[in-house]
Parts: structure tokens; C-alpha cells; sequence
């Protein structure tokens, strides 16, 4: 049955019924993404449900184990201020720094960031970066994914019919540093290509690349590497790993061969900077 | 030169509209609200190039708030407007000829009803095939964007043919000797992009009938005289019909110089018979209206070993876009620019617009200056490289001095271009600069870029430039009101750049009374003498001038109503700062201007009114010296200069061009309002800077690639250089309005030049293709490090 | 679908919404934005239209006294914030100060991006009482303007930071 103009559910549950009853309704995060493409009438929903109002996709809250639970619905402002966010954690903050400007941070969200996918996005390399789960709700349950498995292709994630994001989930964070190098035409652009690396004390590198294909790029050999050494040879290496994953496209923004030839370089940017950001010598 | 008994001259003050900007009270064009206004909302064409056969509005005539459509048919073919070549219709009709091209328009209730209304509308289109680059548009058998070209009026010899919108050849000297006579020869080929205005403010108009039938219309624009002649010769309508207003207005840079959806508006408004209000959306403004042109260059300058310029050859081909707007000017008037501030016995500037299916390229700040500067100072610069010279002293060397005449032989009388040369030359450190980089840039060219290089490199470069103020005609209306306070209008648009507020200063300082007691009126077709636009960096200078004249005027008619009063000879009567007229050297005998006029109103001579009207009418070519064919223009202006010095920064690893300092001095003969004019220098500074280094409008085909601000950037905040400053050089113009020449234009003109000429200090690359960005600077440099052992 | 119905969107309502202080009913649909009620329901038109994509900044506003986005805040989702407005922000001596500094340093020219950069900055300066450039220009980055260059902007924040330091 068709539902009709702005609905405000209190809990997760009566939202995820409501985007049962009726699937063209769409969920309403920040409007920084839904409202926009309103405007250019990409999108013209008859019914909005307003995820503003439910409490529990609100804030950031540190768990028992250490471990940060980011709400859907945080703004980018109370992300990158979150000093909670710290050690290998901080590629969060790094990226949620550079997104658009300060008023659009006001109002933009991380749920309703990574529900739309853009690859040029600047949360996606830094939460798989960061080793991030998704937890979505359906009207039956819950369940957690990997960031890396939530993006599944070009604006596309693992969202089903009837589910929102509930939250990301940080792992508690490690001692080390952390580096979101972002490579765009003007400030407040979307990424022509960005790099997020997270360097735990231990050596333990994990690094994601933006804006180079559908979804983040990241590598579990090219990790190794890097964790195992991290001389500019080495880097190469792993640059040339994730540069061979990657599948970008021609846009305004930069071409394929540009997107390839900025991932090692800006690999290597992002892994120096980490270390700094660590003080931890090579 | 000499202090000014007012001090309104000279005076940075604070512009007129400040508190209504500030407070948001301000009406703008989509601000304002009429008695029963609908409200309009376009159709374009999906299509580069189709023959339209027909259209079906019955749907949307059926949609309930829809008050009218129109669509070619209420147009006739014989109606054409275009500032040179009366190509253009009001609209679409019988083709259309680029995506985005208003087919239709409806006015209805809300916007969303007219939108919506729109959608409805069925056009029946025979797709064509289309030419969307100069060069097919000139080949031989090319689909004609205009089959009636040659029969179209024009204002001068145009020469159109085919796709050939135009044409101009401009020689001076002996240029196939010349080469022979030159110790180097540098050739080079140059390409530059479409640049979108992006003033914040985009394109709308408001158009209501009053009882008599009888037209208001208020648009954005940047001259009510050319919409009302758009308006007036596209729709068959004798000017006396319609009257143009002007609200507040968002900027132009070109943009709103001519039509764009004013007649679709008033055709609207009439089949309506209620106001209408249509406001284009971002896009709209984007894919619809116009921008600057892209410019294919082929550029060869030849001179001695000493670094003496003797000859220049530059062959231009222009993209028009589908219909001619001011290219055919903006083409003259690049090949009149190009050879810059320098001598150069030796000339020959030819070239050629093209028509093609892409919207109609047009007036943008610079008119073709950006785009030959470009490749002319870069060129210099390899020029001074070939011969060990530093770039500046070769430009000393060659630079016009004062008595000098323009090319073409136009004499020119006041040239502060030497001290923009010094001033920025001293201001930047570029000795310092220089003698601190002459071993680093060596080392920088025999180092080996590797492809994961981290290195930031900085250098330096330098551009001069030149401007006109002028061209075609300007008047002015001075009267005196009952209280003796002045009234001025002169029907310039200020477009923000506060021209309202320098000529009020030029009229205060003329009659010396405060600035508080001239009022300025708002541009009126019906009130205003005519003033061709602001446009041509002219409205200081050119304005100014018929400002100055109607207070003389209105100066001689108070003396000889004060000499009657106090028995003398107006001859032996002074104006006295604060609205007096006393006898010379007996201040106390006198009478104020309010006196004065209560006598002329009430019993001897009638209302106060002083007048001048004027066409700029010094030649821009002897024909003595210069052959000239499609001169578009034969009158132009008087010249300003300008110099200029960029520091970047380039990013080895990424490419990315940052600006980090410039150093700007443009010699405007006299700054009226000191504030305003540096203003107007930095925000011509950094417009020419996101043209240098990102902006360009990119074409899928037919269809604009990124008509919107999330893919078309331009510079904000952050891109601002640490160091920007701009330099205002006085060399006094005896012509100008107090010494004044202008200023609008002149900061953007060397803009990418400098900057090309800084990155190539900084890496040795040599770019000539705009704009500049991350991704060419790094095949540049990449591609350099393969050419090499 | 009937095209009456495609041309409205979805039906319009009244939305209680709180705009510089005052309560007020304002028309608005579904796909209503907060901008468009503001300018053609109440007649608030310094907020302006630039791009309605959340881009130019020429219609930031504040919502619950946080600086945002008018174009893309939709009526029926401000219902229980309040809205304001330059319009309602004439009587802050803050703003006041700003509008003060951009007069007399000329951080302006045509204006119509001076609402939603005043409201930009008066934000900034609430927040930082004393900002280097560094912080105006990391504030300001979302409020473009094709006129100024930006120098004379950056000059009038620091002019009306220093002009409230020297106040009580």
C-alpha cells in the first residue's frame, strides 16, 4: 500500500516496517544526497521516511570491548571531531575532514553516505581501510557486513529491499597512525582518486583506494607487503597490486590512465603520512 | 596629478547597494513578484541537429494551471536579432541546432506546473546529422548549421560562407620577408577550452503587458538597450513597445551582455496577456545560454639574437557555437590583441569562426585576450629561453613605450605599462627569485622525474596584457531637482562591479558636492539615455565620459543663471565644494544650487538638465599601415596594460598546479574608486586562474558533459593564492573621466600565460593546451622523463 | 499516473515550521525544499537559488543554529527546528559587526553570494572568536563567489573578528 509524504518513525523496527509496506519509499538520512537528486529529479518518492527522530542511529558510542559504534545517522561534523577516533581509527576523521565543506558536513550523514556508493566518496576506502563492519536491519533481523563486502558495485551496495544501515562499527582502535590522501580538482570535490592507509603500531598495514573503480580497492597481498616492509620499493609493489585490481572509468574528474598512475603515487603519500601520524619510523 | 576639491575621486567608497546586499533585502530578477505572475519554465532540444516538423501541446495545454505555450510557431521566420549577424531567432524555429536549445516554453501557476507542463510537450524532430568541432564544420560538404548564411544581415563584411561564420585578416609591414630577417623562429601550435561564466546568479526574466498592451521587462542582463533590441527584432516589435528595466543583477562577465531568455518570456507574457517570471535552473544556465569560445591557435613570432621582436604571425580558428552572438568581436578584436604591448614591425593576424551544434559562444570577460595571450606570452617566454634572456628583460626590451602607437597605428596617450613592469618585478622579488633559482632550474631539468617523485617545485612567470575601454556610444542625463540635489542617469548596468557608485563619484566630484547628494537612476529604456552595455570594460571610461559632459553642461547653465543673479559674467563665477556658485575669489558671494534651481523652475529658464552623448570615435586602424578585411570594429578604445607575476607550486606526483603568490598592476589611467578597481583585479585573477588550471565545459557528443557544479568546478576559498595582490599604476588619460581608464577586463588577460610560464620555470614543461590540470601536467612530465637519455 | 499529479509531486500541505522566532503555516509538498518555502511562501528571499544542489552555498541558512543547506533541507523535514534566516540574524551585533566589515572592506560586489557567506562566516566567528586565515577559508571553502577573488572576504572576517575582540 502506497504511503504518502514525510513519516517520522521513533525505532529502527518502524522504519524498516514502514520501507516494507511501501518500497518506493525511501529512507531519509541527512537529504545532503536524497534531497539533491530530488532537485534534479532523478528521484521523485511520494513518501520519505525520516530517520532523524530514531535515537539509536544517532552519535557515536564506545562499547565495552573498546570497539566505536558510529550511528547511520552521525553527521560528518561529529565524525571528524570525534577524538574517539584515534590510532589506526583516525583514517575515519581524516576522511570525513575532507568531504564537501563545512556546511554540507553539517548535514550530510555516514549511512546515508555509503548507502549511495559513489566510488568518488571519501568514507568507503576509509572504512574498509579501517577494517569497519556495516550492520543493516530488515524488518526480520539484523546482520553485520564487512565494508568491504557492503559496496558491491557503481552505486550499489549490499542493501536489500526494506534495509537500512544501522551503524558502522569501528574496531577498537590500535595504536599507530593513519593517512586519507585525496587527489581532487578543487577543495570539495569528489576524490579523482584518494588512498586510506591505517599503519597499527605492530606494522600491520591495511591500506583501500578510492575513486578507481566501482568499489574500493583493497588487497590483502599488497597489506602484506606493506606490513612486512615499507621502503619505497615495497610500496611500489603494493601500489602496482591495487593499481591492477583496479577498474576506473573516464570522467570530467580525470581519465583511467590518470585514476591508474595517481594510485601508487598517492599510496605512497598516504603511507608516509600514516607513519608521521604514528611517529613511527620506517 | 593633481588632488581633486571633492576627494570623491580617488575615494573608496562604499558601494551604493551595500545594505541592501548585506541585509538580503536586494531584488534580484528572481526576487520579484508582480500582480498575478505565472510563472515560465523552458523545453530543449535533445538534439545537435534536427529539422522540426511539428510539435503536439495538447497534453500539456491540458494540464490543469497552464495559462500558455509557445512554441516556433508563433515565431516568424523573418525575425532574427544578433549583435553582428542577425542569425538567431527568439527561439528554436524550423531547427534546432544544439542540445539545449529552447524549443518551447509554457507559463503556468507554480514553476512545478510548468516544469511538468513541459515534459508534456511532443516535438516531432527530423535529426540531422551534426558538426560539433570548426574543423568538420569547415570541411568541404559539412552539414550547414545555417542554410541561409550568406543571405542573413550583417553589420560589417563578414565574408560568411558555408559554416564560415566569419572571417578577418589584419597585416601590417612585410611578413613574408620578415622571417628571413629574424635570428629565431619559434612556431607552435595552442588549444583552448570552453569556460562556463558561472556567475552565481543564473540567466531569468520577468516580462508583464500593461493595459495599453505595452511591454516592462526585467531581466538579468548587462545592457537594457541590447535586450530591448534582441527582444524588439526577434519578435517583429517596434521598440517603442517594449521597455526594459533592470533589477539588481548577479553578475554577468558576458553572460547577460545578450539575449537569453527575454523574448521566449515576453512572447509568454503577451499570449498569457499576465506577467510571467522564468528563472533558468543551474543546468539550464549551463547548457543554454552561452560561453567562452575555444580557440585553435597557430602562433610564430621571429626576432634577433638580441632578443628584438620583428615579426608575428598568428592564424585563429574559433568555435562559434551554433549561432554568431559576438564572435565575429570577439575574433577581431583577439587578432587587433595579439601581438600584445610590444613593438612588432611585422603583423599578420588572420582568422575564422566556425559555426557548429554547440551552444553559441560569446561575450566573456577578456574577449579573446585570455585565449591569444595564452599563447603569445608563453611563446615569448621559449623565445627569451632560445636566446639565455631573463623573460622580463626581453619584454622591457620590446615593450610599447609612451607615444608608441597600438598595432595598427592607433595612437595611444597614456601608457603606465613600464611602471606595471617594475612594480610587480620589485614587489615579487623577481631578481631575488631568479638569481636564488638560475642553479636550481638547472638542476631540476637534468634530474630524473621517476614516476613515484614527491617533489613540490616551484618557479615564476611573468605576462603582460593589454585592454581597451570603449566602444560604440554612451550618454548621459545630469539634472538638478528642486532642492538642488542631482539626479544622474546614464543607463550603464551595474552588474555588481559598482559602476553605480563610480559614476556617482565622477558626477559628485564633477559638480563638487558629496556623493550623498547625486542620486543614481536605474537603467530604463523609456528614461535613460543609451549606453551599448557593460561590456568592453567601457562603463568607466566610456560612461564616465558622458557623465563628465552632462555636468559641464549642467555647470554652464548654473553659471549662467548665477551670473544673472549675482550680476557678473558667468565666466568670472567658480563652483564651490558643497553645491555653490560664487564669484571667482569672493566666496562669500554666492548662490546654492538650490537657489539656483528654485529661480530656474519658478522664473527664469526651466528645469536644469545637462546632456552628453557620444559614439567612441578615434580609429583603430591607419589604413596607411594596416590592411584590414571583417574588421568588426573600426573604432575600438583606448588601451590599458597590465603585468603580471605567478608563483606555483607543481606537484610532481600528481601534477596539481598550485598558485602561491601574484602580483598584479594594471595601469587604469586614474582609480576612481582605488577599492573597487583592486577588487575588480583579484576577482579577475582568480576566474582566470580556474581557467588556466581546471575549468572546461566538456562535450559527450552533442551533449554538455557536466552542466552542473558537481562536475563543472571553480575556484573557491581554499584555491586562493597565500599572496594575491593587485597594483593600481596612475598614468592619467587625458580623454578618461579624470584621468580614468578601465578596468574589468585586463586582470584576466595574462592569467593563464603567467601561470604556464611559472610551471614551466618550475619543471621545463611546456604546456599549450588549457587548462592546465593535474592530469596533463603529469603526462607532460612523464612523457618528458621518456624523451630523455 | 494523471500528469496533475506528476506536476505537483506529491499533494501539498500545511507544515508548521519555527522561522526566526516566529512560528508560521507554510504550503508545501513532499519535494518542497526548505528554500523554496522560505523565498516564495514567506517572501524571505535572501537565501538564493544558485545551483539547488547543495553547491554554491548562496542559500545557507541555519538550522537549530547550525549552519546548512536550504536547497537541500526539505519543509516537511524542518518541522520541530528552527529556521534562521539572515533576515532574522539583522539584530545579532555579531552580524552586525560582519556586515559591517564587508561594507567597509569591499567583500562584496554583485551579492548574490553575500547572504549565505554572511551566514557562513557569523558561524565561524561564533564558534572561533579569533580565526587565522587557515580557519575563514576552511569555513568559507562551501560558499563560492565568482566576483571577489575572495581576498577582500577573507579581510572582512578578520577585520570583524578583530573589531568584536576590541568590544566587551
Amino acid at each position: 500500500m502506497p504511503l504518502q509524504g514525510m513519516l517520522w518513525p521513533r525505532t529502527v523496527a518502524e522504519a524498516t516496517a514502514m520501507l516494507d509496506q511501501d518500497p518506493e519509499a525511501k529512507p531519509l538520512a541527512g537529504g545532503a544526497t536524497l534531497v539533491a537528486m530530488m532537485n534534479a529529479r532523478v528521484l521523485e518518492p511520494l513518501a520519505l521516511v525520516n530517520l532523524a527522530r530514531i535515537d539509536e542511529l544517532r552519535g557515536i558510542r564506545v562499547l565495552a570491548d573498546g570497539a566505536l559504534r558510529i550511528g547511520a545517522c552521525t553527521r560528518h561534523r561529529e565524525t571528524l571531531d570525534c577524538m574517539a577516533l584515534s590510532g589506526t581509527t583516525a583514517v575515519l576523521r581524516r576522511a570525513a575532514a575532507q568531504i564537501a565543506n563545512a556546511t554540507v558536513r553539517n548535514m550530510g550523514t555516514i549511512g546515508g553516505s555509503i548507502s549511495f556508493a559513489d566510488p568518488g566518496l571519501d568514507y568507503p576506502p576509509a572504512i574498509v581501510a579501517a577494517d569497519c563492519s556495516v550492520e543493516i536491519a530488515a524488518s526480520h533481523g539484523r546482520r553485520t557486513v564487512p565494508a568491504r563486502e557492503f559496496f558491491v558495485d557503481w552505486y550499489t551496495t549490499a542493501l536489500e529491499p526494506g534495509e537500512i544501515v544501522t551503524a558502522i562499527l569501528v574496531p577498537p582502535p590500535a595504536a599507530g597512525g593513519a593517512a586519507y590522501e585525496k587527489h581532487a580538482r578543487v577543495s570539495g570535490d569528489y576524490a579523482t582518486a584518494s588512498a586510506a592507509v591505517c599503519l597499527a603500531a605492530d606494522g600491520k598495514v591495511r591500506a583501500a583506494i578510492g575513486g578507481c573503480g566501482p568499489t574500493p580497492i583493497a588487497d590483502p597481498e599488497a597489506d602484506a607487503l606493506l606490513s612486512a616492509d615499507r621502503s619505497d620499493a615495497s610500496v611500489a609493489r603494493a601500489g602496482a597490486l591495487l593499481e591492477a585490481r583496479a577498474d576506473p572509468l573516464d570522467d570530467v574528474r580525470g581519465s583511467a590512465e590518470y585514476r591508474r598512475l595517481l594510485i601508487p603515487r598517492l599510496l605512497l603519500r598516504a603511507v608516509r603520512r600514516a607513519e608521521a601520524d604514528g611517529s613511527r619510523p620506517r | 596629478m593633481s588632488s581633486l576639491a571633492m576627494g570623491e575621486v580617488g575615494r573608496a567608497a562604499a558601494q551604493l547597494e551595500g545594505e541592501e546586499k548585506l541585509s538580503g533585502s536586494a531584488q534580484y530578477i528572481a526576487d520579484l513578484v508582480r500582480p498575478g505572475l505565472l510563472h515560465g519554465a523552458i523545453l530543449q532540444s535533445p538534439h545537435a541537429h534536427a529539422r522540426i516538423r511539428g510539435y503536439d501541446v495538447s497534453a500539456a495545454r491540458a494540464l490543469p494551471g497552464v495559462r500558455a505555450i509557445v512554441t516556433g510557431d508563433d515565431l516568424d521566420a523573418s525575425h532574427r536579432m544578433g549583435a553582428f549577424i542577425k542569425d538567431e531567432p527568439a527561439f528554436a524555429k524550423g531547427k534546432v541546432r544544439y542540445v539545449g536549445e529552447i524549443v518551447a516554453a509554457v507559463a503556468a501557476d507554480t514553476e512545478a506546473i510548468a516544469r511538468a507542463a513541459t515534459r508534456l510537450i511532443r516535438v516531432d524532430y527530423d535529426v540531422l546529422p551534426a558538426v560539433l568541432d570548426p574543423e568538420s564544420a569547415l570541411a568541404p560538404d559539412a552539414p550547414l548549421v545555417h542554410e541561409d548564411a550568406a543571405a542573413y544581415a550583417k553589420v560589417f563584411d563578414a565574408g560568411t560562407s558555408a559554416n564560415a561564420c566569419s572571417r578577418t585578416d589584419f597585416r601590417t609591414g612585410d611578413i613574408a620577408s620578415a622571417w628571413a630577417r629574424c635570428d629565431v623562429v619559434v612556431e607552435a601550435r595552442y588549444t583552448t577550452q570552453a569556460q562556463a561564466h558561472l556567475s552565481l546568479e543564473p540567466c531569468g526574466a520577468l516580462a508583464e503587458i500593461d493595459a495599453a498592451g505595452r511591454i516592462t521587462l526585467w531581466s538579468a542582463n548587462q545592457s537594457v538597450f541590447r535586450v530591448q533590441a534582441c527582444v524588439c527584432e526577434s519578435l517583429g516589435l517596434p521598440m517603442t513597445k517594449v521597455r526594459c528595466l533592470t533589477p539588481r543583477v548577479g553578475a554577468g562577465f558576458g553572460n547577460k551582455m545578450e539575449a537569453h531568455v527575454q523574448p521566449a518570456v515576453v512572447l509568454l507574457a503577451l499570449k498569457a496577456r499576465r506577467a510571467v517570471k522564468l528563472i533558468l535552473s543551474r543546468e539550464e544556465d549551463f547548457e543554454t545560454v552561452r560561453a567562452r569560445h575555444p580557440f585553435s591557435i597557430r602562433i610564430k613570432t621571429g626576432a634577433k639574437a638580441d632578443g628584438t621582436l620583428v615579426a608575428r604571425e598568428m592564424e585563429l580558428l574559433l568555435d562559434g557555437g551554433a549561432y554568431g552572438d559576438d564572435s565575429p568581436g570577439v575574433l577581431g578584436y583577439a587578432l587587433l590583441m595579439q601581438p600584445g604591448p610590444y613593438r612588432i614591425p611585422h603583423v599578420h593576424g588572420h582568422g575564422r569562426v566556425a559555426y557548429t551544434n554547440k551552444l553559441r559562444f560569446g561575450a566573456f570577460r577578456g574577449f579573446g585576450v585570455p585565449q591569444v595571450t595564452f599563447a603569445s606570452e608563453t611563446q615569448l617566454d621559449e623565445i627569451a629561453a632560445r636566446l639565455a634572456m631573463d623573460p622580463i628583460a626581453v619584454r622591457r626590451k620590446n615593450m610599447l613605450a609612451p607615444g608608441d602607437p597600438w598595432f595598427g597605428g592607433q595612437p595611444i596617450a597614456s601608457n603606465g605599462l613600464a611602471e606595471c613592469v617594475d612594480t610587480v618585478a620589485r614587489e615579487s622579488g623577481w631578481e631575488e627569485a631568479l638569481a636564488a633559482t638560475s642553479t636550481g632550474a638547472a638542476e631540476a631539468h637534468e634530474a630524473d622525474p621517476a614516476p613515484a617523485g614527491q617533489r613540490r617545485r616551484r618557479g615564476r612567470g611573468v605576462a603582460l596584457s593589454a585592454h581597451i575601454s570603449g566602444l560604440l556610444a554612451s550618454g548621459a542625463i545630469v539634472r538638478v531637482l528642486e532642492d538642488g540635489s542631482v539626479l544622474l542617469n546614464t543607463g550603464a548596468v551595474d552588474i555588481g562591479q559598482g559602476s553605480n557608485t563610480v559614476l556617482t563619484q565622477i558626477c559628485a566630484e564633477a559638480l563638487k558636492v558629496p556623493i550623498e547628494r547625486v542620486a543614481i537612476a536605474s537603467p530604463d529604456t523609456d528614461g535613460s539615455p543609451y549606453n551599448w552595455g557593460t561590456t568592453a570594460s567601457r562603463v568607466t571610461y566610456v560612461a564616465g565620459r558622458s557623465v563628465v559632459g552632462a555636468a559641464a553642461e549642467v555647470e554652464r547653465k548654473l553659471k549662467e543663471h548665477a551670473g544673472e543673479m549675482l550680476e557678473c559674467a558667468p565666466d568670472d563665477l567658480e563652483l564651490l565644494p558643497g553645491g555653490k556658485v560664487a564669484i571667482k575669489g569672493v566666496e562669500q558671494r554666492a548662490v546654492t544650487f538650490a537657489d539656483i534651481s528654485g529661480r530656474a523652475h519658478w522664473a527664469a529658464g526651466g528645469p536644469i538638465i545637462g546632456t552628453h552623448s557620444w559614439v567612441f570615435d578615434q580609429k583603430t586602424f591607419d589604413p596607411k599601415r594596416t590592411a584590414a578585411l571583417g574588421l568588426p570594429f573600426s573604432q575600438i578604445g583606448i588601451f590599458s596594460f597590465s603585468a603580471l607575476v605567478v608563483e606555483v607550486e607543481v606537484d610532481e606526483a600528481t601534477g596539481k598546479v598550485r598558485v602561491l603568490g601574484a602580483w598584479a598592476a594594471c595601469d587604469i589611467g586614474r582609480a576612481i574608486n582605488p577599492r573597487m578597481a583592486t577588487g575588480q583585479i583579484e576577482g579577475a585573477f582568480v576566474q582566470g586562474m580556474g581557467y588556466a588550471l581546471f575549468e572546461e565545459m566538456v562535450w559527450d557528443g552533442g551533449r554538455l558533459a557536466n552542466p552542473s557544479l558537481m562536475d563543472y568546478k571553480i575556484p573557491t576559498i581554499a584555491e586562493l593564492p597565500e599572496t594575491l595582490r593587485a597594483y593600481l599604476i596612475e598614468s592619467d588619460e587625458p580623454s578618461g573621466p579624470f584621468g580614468a581608464k578601465s578596468v574589468g577586463e585586463l586582470g584576466i588577460n595574462g592569467v593563464a600565460a603567467a601561470i604556464a610560464n611559472a610551471i614551466a620555470s618550475a619543471t621545463g614543461l611546456r604546456l599549450r593546451r588549457l587548462p592546465m590540470t593535474g592530469e596533463r601536467v603529469l603526462r607532460g612530465l612523464l612523457d618528458a622523463g621518456e624523451g630523455r637519455s | 499516473m494523471s500528469a496533475s499529479i506528476a506536476a505537483a509531486g506529491s499533494p501539498a500541505s500545511f507544515v508548521e515550521l519555527d522561522v526566526n522566532g516566529q512560528a508560521v503555516a507554510v504550503r508545501a509538498s513532499l519535494s518542497t525544499t526548505l528554500l523554496t518555502a522560505l523565498r516564495d511562501e514567506l517572501h524571505l528571499t535572501a537565501a538564493k537559488r544558485g545551483c539547488n544542489q547543495g553547491v554554491c552555498g548562496a542559500c545557507t541558512i541555519r538550522i537549530d543554529g547550525v549552519p546548512m543547506r536550504a536547497c537541500l533541507s526539505l519543509a516537511h523535514g524542518c518541522v520541530g527546528s528552527r529556521v534562521a534566516t539572515l533576515e532574522g540574524l539583522a539584530a545579532d551585533p555579531r552580524m552586525q559587526a560582519l556586515q559591517r566589515a564587508f561594507a567597509e572592506t569591499g567583500g562584496f560586489q554583485c551579492g548574490f553570494c553575500t547572504p549565505g557567506m554572511l551566514v557562513a562566516a557569523h558561524a565561524l566567528l561564533e564558534r572561533e572568536a579569533d580565526p587565522d586565515e587557515d580557519a575563514i577559508r576552511g569555513a568559507l571553502s562551501g560558499n563560492l563567489c565568482r566576483c571577489t577573488g575572495y581576498v577582500k572576504i577573507v579581510a572582512a572576517v578578520l577585520a570583524a573578528a578583530s573589531a568584536s575582540k576590541g568590544s566587551p
